[in-house]
Formats: structure tokens, sequence, C-alpha cells
């Protein structure tokens, strides 16, 4: 059954929605902001030009620099933060009030993105529309909150600040941008369950976890900017989201480190292939379809990443042997055989000194499902997950035909709650219907 | 913010000479006298009843002890934020000299990680001493310490901004002169090519304290935002840190992870153990001698510890031979070096490292392989693995000889310099070798007779061998 409902919950079609989100809340508040200016001809536009002006270059250029955080995240954090001060600034130093309206700082906001995604639409990558419709529906709740949701006596923040002290008024711009960041958080979170059949609560935890770091240094710039408006006009904006560059250039090397280490890892993973002890590609596919069942089987993110390097690595120890075992499909080879290429592979591992949750699940790779039920021994999930894929590939093979596979799977079953953990085994037939999908 | 390095504490102070120990008393003295010059001239509180020194400072202190306790661990790529700097330049403009001068030395009374005493009161004279310089100098070119006074952008950016920025350059300098000073007497590197060398790692870092600083105290004081205004200020520093930590963190994962591997497959050939790891060793120190950038030296490092790893592909029995090695069985060794780099092909910030494991195993005369590349057309970095491994192989012990000393080994490249080795990288090791003690690898005898006579490729004298067999028909 839940099979079924998250399979529904897969076609819904994610893309569209937020295409649709995005377009209605740029249109939405264009007509707003055009059908005032056509009302009120009176309002000084002038003194708004400037700041107005300054916000959309400084989003344009920070949609520019967009930044991959480390689990494929993209964010521009320089446009967001940018944009929340936008949404809550106050005051400009000739002492005119910034009496601007959510409206058009939606408006701003959606257009200044907009043109800072064309280059990419131009170079033909490809534009992560839910991530940039994610992006203008957080600043749009920024912006209600501080500039149109009546909070008391009927009026909004922005028409009561102005009996506050500074640090107060510092502390809600904090905690207005916090939970507009935290919003943008949950859709995401939404996005990429769906996306990777996992459980939602889970994938919300890991973005907010993922994304906390960022959210402090994101709310703490906008209100900087907001303020600092008042002393300095705009020049407070390019100025002071100078400390949030560094903090970008920081994340940047960050996720950069994290590809590389990836890809380390899967390169070193195919020595065992380069040496002739196993067939070609079989640690990838062993670790795609681990990665697509701990989602499934709701792994946290750091655990998914220990799963993958481990299954990456789980043939690393036939590299001690002296000559290749043929074939070098380990579940045809003896247990003791097994059990010391296990053991290899994770003693190997160990020397490392960092990958010691890798070790742990390489160490069990081998131990039988029959363990956990009968003698209570603790057995990582990730061990029994590369166990029943390192079988299922061993003896599918690289291009399955439909025969292979049901003969694989049928052995499978055999071995189930014996050998292998049934629950991981279901999760096997999942991700195997959803590949053919 | 890069390349800060050991900026603003010193770490080498050994056992305390009378030199080092007068230098310091020194520092200490003239930071007193500067202290009381400062608080002569500008006391705390000096003609602005409005804002209160005294509580600012207080805040200051706490921050700046907070901030120096959390910076300076190496983060790796050396990489740091001196939070100090920037807690020291909002002093300057917030509470004058005085102020400085007193955050800089109860930063380092209560700083919270464990320091010699000599290290800790040499920090304490010297962060006193260059915050109030900077405040001098910030007084000196018309900054103003009652903030609250200045209106309108252009007076802040001129009486603040600017005048900030001058101190800012003027507190790096002083840090600089100053640490040159115990450097030359410890380490005994000259004074100016220290300063030189600090400006040009820490210069870059210092604009940003200095724009950092600057935003800091118009947070305070024109915004009204008070002490609250560390936290937002910080905020994103501190995330930056952290991002960084994890940065270095992960990088040395990496290698290690790297080299760990890399010596699983090690494992193999038992005369090898530990082989690329020494390798990479000596790569690093000879980067030293030849003066290699940071990039090259990191691509040497990587090159150096995966430089045999194609050897994984080669059937074990060719490398456990007991008797001389057929050609064919020459042949099949001579490809690890390519099959080296189409295994890690897929690592792309391998990038300058994947060509010095290609060839590694190239000759000056032109007769190695697998190209035949002749002189200074092998790439810089092969040519310096090429030593590397051909000390090391002569340093170990193997079943039918001794190790060699360093000097037998030295003496065995000088021969091979020109034919074989480039003499520039020969000169440059034995310089290396002279300021570090390197150990000849003596195996347990047991290994070696399990190992028994095997073929080792790194020996010299196999370079001859397939150079011989270059001569007839050509490697692949």
């Amino acid at each position: 059954m839940r099979n079924r409902g998250r399979s529904r919950v897969r076609a819904f079609p994610f893309e569209i929605v937020s295409g649709v989100v995005a377009a209605s809340l740029t249109l939405g508040a264009l007509a707003v902001v055009g059908i005032r200016l056509r009302e009120l001809p009176r309002i000084p536009i002038r003194p708004l030009l400037p700041i107005t002006g300054v916000f959309f270059v400084a989003i344009l250029i920070g949609e520019l620099f967009r930044v991959r955080q480390p689990g494929s995240r993209h964010t521009a954090p320089l446009a967001t933060a940018a944009a929340l001060a936008f949404s809550m600034t106050v005051a400009s130093p000739n002492g005119t009030s910034a009496s601007y309206r959510a409206p058009l700082v939606v408006a701003v906001t959606a257009v200044a993105m907009a043109v800072g995604s064309t280059p990419n639409l131009i170079r033909r990558r490809p534009i992560r529309l839910p991530d940039l419709a994610n992006s203008l529906v957080g600043i749009t709740v920024a912006a209600l909150l501080f500039r149109e949701i009546p909070v008391s006596q009927g009026r909004a923040v922005l028409d009561l600040q102005a009996s506050w002290r500074p640090d107060v008024l510092a502390l809600v711009m904090v905690l207005i941008s916090v939970f507009a960041l935290t919003v943008e958080v949950l859709l995401l979170a939404l996005l990429r369950a769906t996306r990777s059949h996992a459980p939602f609560l889970r994938t919300f935890q890991d973005e907010f976890m993922a994304a906390l770091g960022l959210t402090a240094a994101l709310s703490a710039t906008g209100a900087l900017v907001a303020l600092a408006e008042r002393p300095l006009g705009v020049v407070a904006i390019p100025l002071f989201l100078f400390p949030l560059g560094l903090t970008q250039v920081a994340v940047r090397r960050q996720s950069a480190i994290r590809r590389t280490y990836r890809q380390t890892i899967r390169s070193l993973s195919r020595l065992t292939e380069f040496g002739g002890y196993t067939e070609p590609g079989h640690a990838a596919r062993v670790a795609e379809l681990s990665l697509a069942m701990g989602q499934d089987l709701g792994m946290s993110e750091r655990d998914v990443l220990d799963l993958e390097y481990a299954a990456l690595l789980h043939d690393i120890g036939q590299v001690s042997l002296a000559e290749p075992i043929p074939g070098g499909a380990t579940v045809l080879a003896a247990p003791v055989d097994q059990r010391r290429i296990a053991h290899d592979g994770a003693e190997i591992v160990r020397q490392t000194g960092v990958l010691e949750n890798v070790a742990v699940i390489l160490e069990a790779q081998t131990t039988s499902y029959r363990q956990v039920r009968e003698l209570g021994e603790d057995l990582p999930l990730a061990s029994r997950i590369i166990k029943v894929c390192n079988a299922y590939d061993d003896m599918a093979g690289s291009h399955p035909t439909r025969a292979r596979r049901s003969a694989a799977m049928e052995r499978i079953h055999l071995g189930l709650g014996y050998e292998y953990d049934p629950r991981v085994v279901d999760a096997l037939v999942r991700a195997l219907e959803r590949g053919d999908q | 913010m890069e390349d800060t390095g050991s900026k603003g504490r010193s770490q080498a102070v050994s056992v305390p000479s009378l030199a080092v120990s007068t230098y310091i008393a020194a520092v200490v003295l003239a930071a007193a006298g500067l202290a009381v010059v400062a608080w002569r001239v500008h006391p705390l509180n000096n003609g602005a009843p409005s804002d209160n020194h005294v509580v600012t400072l207080a805040v200051l202190c706490v921050l700046g002890v907070l901030g120096s306790t959390s910076q300076e661990r190496n983060v790796g790529g050396r990489i740091g934020f001196s939070f100090t700097s920037i807690v020291l330049l909002a002093a300057v403009a917030l509470t004058g000299p005085f102020g400085a001068a007193v955050i800089g030395a109860v930063t380092f009374v209560l700083v919270l990680d464990k320091q010699r005493v000599e290290v800790r009161v040499f920090n304490i004279g010297m962060t006193s001493a260059y915050g109030a310089i900077g405040g001098f100098v910030y007084l000196l070119v018309g900054g103003v310490t009652n903030v609250s006074e200045v209106d309108g952008v252009g007076p802040l950016l001129l009486r603040v901004g600017l005048p900030l920025m001058v101190a800012d350059v003027a507190q790096c300098l002083g840090n600089a002169v100053i640490l040159s000073g115990i450097v030359r007497l410890t380490k005994g590197t000259p004074m100016r090519r220290f300063v030189l060398g600090m400006l040009g790692t820490s210069g870059p870092a210092y604009i940003g304290y200095g724009l950092i600083g600057f935003l800091f105290v118009i947070l305070w004081v024109p915004a009204g935002v008070g002490p609250a205004s560390a936290v937002l200020i910080l905020a994103p520093l501190f995330v930056a840190r952290w991002a960084f930590v994890q940065y270095g963190d992960e990088q040395r994962a990496h290698e290690r992870t790297l080299s760990a591997l890399a010596a699983a497959v090690e494992t193999k050939d038992l005369y090898t153990r530990g082989h690329s790891e020494r390798v990479a060793r000596l790569c690093d120190l000879m980067a030293g001698a030849l003066a290699l950038s940071h990039q090259d030296t990191e691509a040497l490092r990587f090159a150096g510890i995966l430089h045999d790893i194609g050897k994984l592909s080669i059937p074990t029995r060719f490398l456990r031979r007991a008797d001389r090695p057929s050609d064919a069985d020459l042949v099949s060794i001579a490809t690890h070096a390519a099959r080296g780099v189409e295994m890690v092909r897929g690592i792309e910030f391998l990038g300058d490292s994947t060509e010095a494991i290609l060839h590694h195993h190239e000759r000056m005369d032109g007769l190695g392989y697998p190209a035949g590349l002749r002189g200074e057309d092998i790439p810089l970095l092969a040519r310096i693995i090429a030593v590397a491994d051909a000390f090391d192989s002569l340093t170990t012990s193997r079943s039918h000889r001794e190790a060699h000393t360093v000097q037998e080994a030295l003496a065995e490249l000088h021969e091979r310099a020109g034919t074989q080795l480039d003499p520039s990288i020969v000169d440059a090791l034995e310089r290396s070798l002279v300021r570090q003690v390197w150990e000849p690898t003596r195996l347990e005898p047991t290994l070696m007779v399990t190992a028994g006579r095997a073929f080792d490729h790194d020996d010299p004298a196999a370079s001859d061998l397939m150079a011989g067999l270059a001569g007839t028909e050509r490697v692949p």
C-alpha cells in the first residue's frame, strides 16, 4: 500500500506546478504595481528609484553566481540575501521612508531572477525552475510578513517599527527571514522527497540541517543590509553583502571538495576492475541500486552517503588476493573466502582513518540476516542492502535479460529471511520496478 | 580570505634564549609605553558623553576572546580568519588607541587555548602594541571616535571608513614587523623576507578585515544596533569559517582516502610497502628546495602517492619473479605507467598529476618509457618523481643487498645525473636532505625471505635494463 501511495506522488508534476506558481506570483505582483502606479500618480516615485535599481542589480548579479551546495542543492546566496533585505528595508538616509509595498518587492525580485537566469538559458544549461519558484515564494513570504500582514492594531511591521529599538527590529527581521527561508526549505524537501522516493519527514530534516548554516548567514545579512541602509543608503547594499561573499566562496569550495571526494571513491572503486578482479561496472551498478534503496528505506543523507561509498568499495578487499577469483562474483565464492575478502576490504578502508562507518558496513556485508533474527546481532541496514544488491548484480549481470533477472530474483527470494532481509528485498523489487518505468 | 598562515601568533618559540627573552620583554615594554601615551593623547570617553566607551570596550573584549579562541585552527589549504583583527579595528574607531591596546592585551591574557607562557606574553605585547599603533594612525589621518556625531554617507566614508582602512594597513605592517623579529631570532629567516612574505599572504585578507571592521562600526553606532551588531556581522563570517573548516576536513579525508587505497595496492608487492608514501614525502621535500608553487606541490604529492597505482593491473607473478625477468615481462611491467593514468582518469582534480604519473620512468637520454621523451621535454613533476623513486629504491634494503646510506644513494644518483636523471633535481634532493634527516628503510629479514629476490622496477639498474631493451625495440 505504501508503495502505491508513493508512486502516485511521484506522478505529481512539480515542474509544471512550480512554473505556474512562479508565473502567477510574478504577473500578479507586476499587475498590482502597475495599477498602483496609474492610480496614484502623486506618490513620489523618484526617491524609490535608486534603492529599487540597486537591489534589482544586486539580485541579478547574485543570480548569475548560483552555487551548488553539497548534496546538489542549488542556491544563490547573494541574490536571496539582497531580496530579503529589499523586503525589509525601512528607510534611507535623507529621511524618506521606504514606503513601497510587497508587490514591488516580488515583481522586482522575479524580474531580476528571470534576467539573471537568461545567460544559463542561452548557454543551454538546465534552469532549475522549481528552485527559482521556491526562492520567489520565500521572498514573497518575507515581504508579506514585513510589509503587509497586520500584526498589531491592524498595522504591519513596517508601520510599527518606527517606535522600536534598532536591535529589537534586527531581531524581528532575522526571525522573519528565518521563517521565510524555512518555508523555502519545506517546499524543496517536498520536491526532493517525491523525486527520490524518500519519506518526507526524513528529507525535510536533512534539508533543514543542510540549510542551517546558510539560513543563519542569509538572515543575518538580510537584516544587516536593511538596517545599514538608514545611515549609508544604497552604498550599504554592496558593502554589507561582502561578508556573505566569503560565505559563498566557502560553500563553493566545500561542495567542490565533496564532489572530488565522490569522484575519487568512484575511480578507486574501479581498481578491482582494472586488476581483473571484478566485472566492469559492477561496483557502480551496485552503488546506484543501493542508493535508490537506501533513500526508499528512509535513510538519512549522511547514511546514504556512507552506503554509497561502501557499495562502491565493497569488493576492494579483493586487491589483496594474489590472483583474481574467476568472474569476480563474490556471491559464488565460498562463505569463508567471502568473509575474508569483506574483512580485508574493511581493513583497507579503515587505514584511511576517516571512513570508519564505511569499514563497519563492509565488515558486515556478508553476514546472513539470520544472525539478526536468531542471535539478535546488530547488523547495519547498509550492510544488508549491499548484500542484496551485490547478490542481485552478480547473478543478473551487466545487461540482464528478463529471464536472467527473474532467475536472480528467484534465487534471492529463496534466501529470503534466512540470507536476506525481507524488507530490503521489497525495496529492491520497488527500485527495479521504478527503473523500468 | 585566504592564506593568512600563522599570522598573528608566534608558534615557533622553543626554549627561549637570552636574545628571545630580551626581545619579548622589549615588545611588552613598548606595548605598555604605547598604551600610556594612548591614554594621555586620547583617553576613553574623549569628549563624547553620548557614547559609553567603557561598556563598548567590555563587549569588544568578550568578542576578542571568543574570536581568538576559535581562530587559527589549521583548516587546510592555509585558510583562516582573524576575528581578532576585525575586533581590534572596530575598537580603534569605537574607543580609540587606548581601547585597542587594552583589547589586544586582554584577548591574549584570557585566551583559552593552551599556550606556553613566553608565547602568551609575546602575543599580549605584540597585539596590544599594533592595536595602539593602528589607533594612532587612525587619529592621525583624521578618523574620529565619536562616530555618532558623524552624519551622512560622505562624512561616514571619509572620517571613519578611509581612516580605518589606513589603520588596517598600519596594523598589518606592525603585526608583520614585530613578528619578523621573533622569527629572525628563532628560525634565522631574514626580517625583510619574512615581512614581504607575510604581506603577500595575509595582505589581501587584511583588506577584508578593514572592510568588515568598518561595517561593524556603522552597524554599531549610526544604525544604532549596538552590541547586537556583533551577532549580525559575525554570523556570515562564522558560517564561512565553518564551511572552510568542513572543507579542510573533507580535503584531509580525501587525501587520506587516496593514499590509503593507493597503499592497499602495494600489499600485492611486498617490497614496495610504504614506497608511495615515502616517495610522496621526498617529493614534498624537493618541492620546498625547488620553490614550487602551492599548486604544483599539491599535484606533485598526489602524483607521488599514485605513481605506481598501475601496477595493480600487472599480474602478480611478473612482480614476484625471482630470476631476471624476460623481455616480455619487462614490456608488461612498463605498461604500468599508462595503466595508472587510465585508472585515475576519472578524478578531475588530479590534472597535472596524471602527466607526472605517465612519464615518471622517462630518462634524460630519451631511453625511458612510455614515450621516450628527452631532457626538458619530460614534465618537471615527472622528473622529480623519477629522482625520488630511484632514491627510495636505493635506500630500501633488498634480500641481495643492504639499504644504501643516504650518502651512497646520492653518489649513485649523481653518477646517473644527465643520462637517467635530471642533475638539477638531484642537486635539489641533496640540498633538501641537508636540512632533513632521512632514515633508510630496512625491511624485516622475514619479510625479505618471503619476498625472495623479486624484481624491483624502480631500481636504477632496472632502468638501464629497460633502456637496453628500448635500444633494440620501442617499449609500448
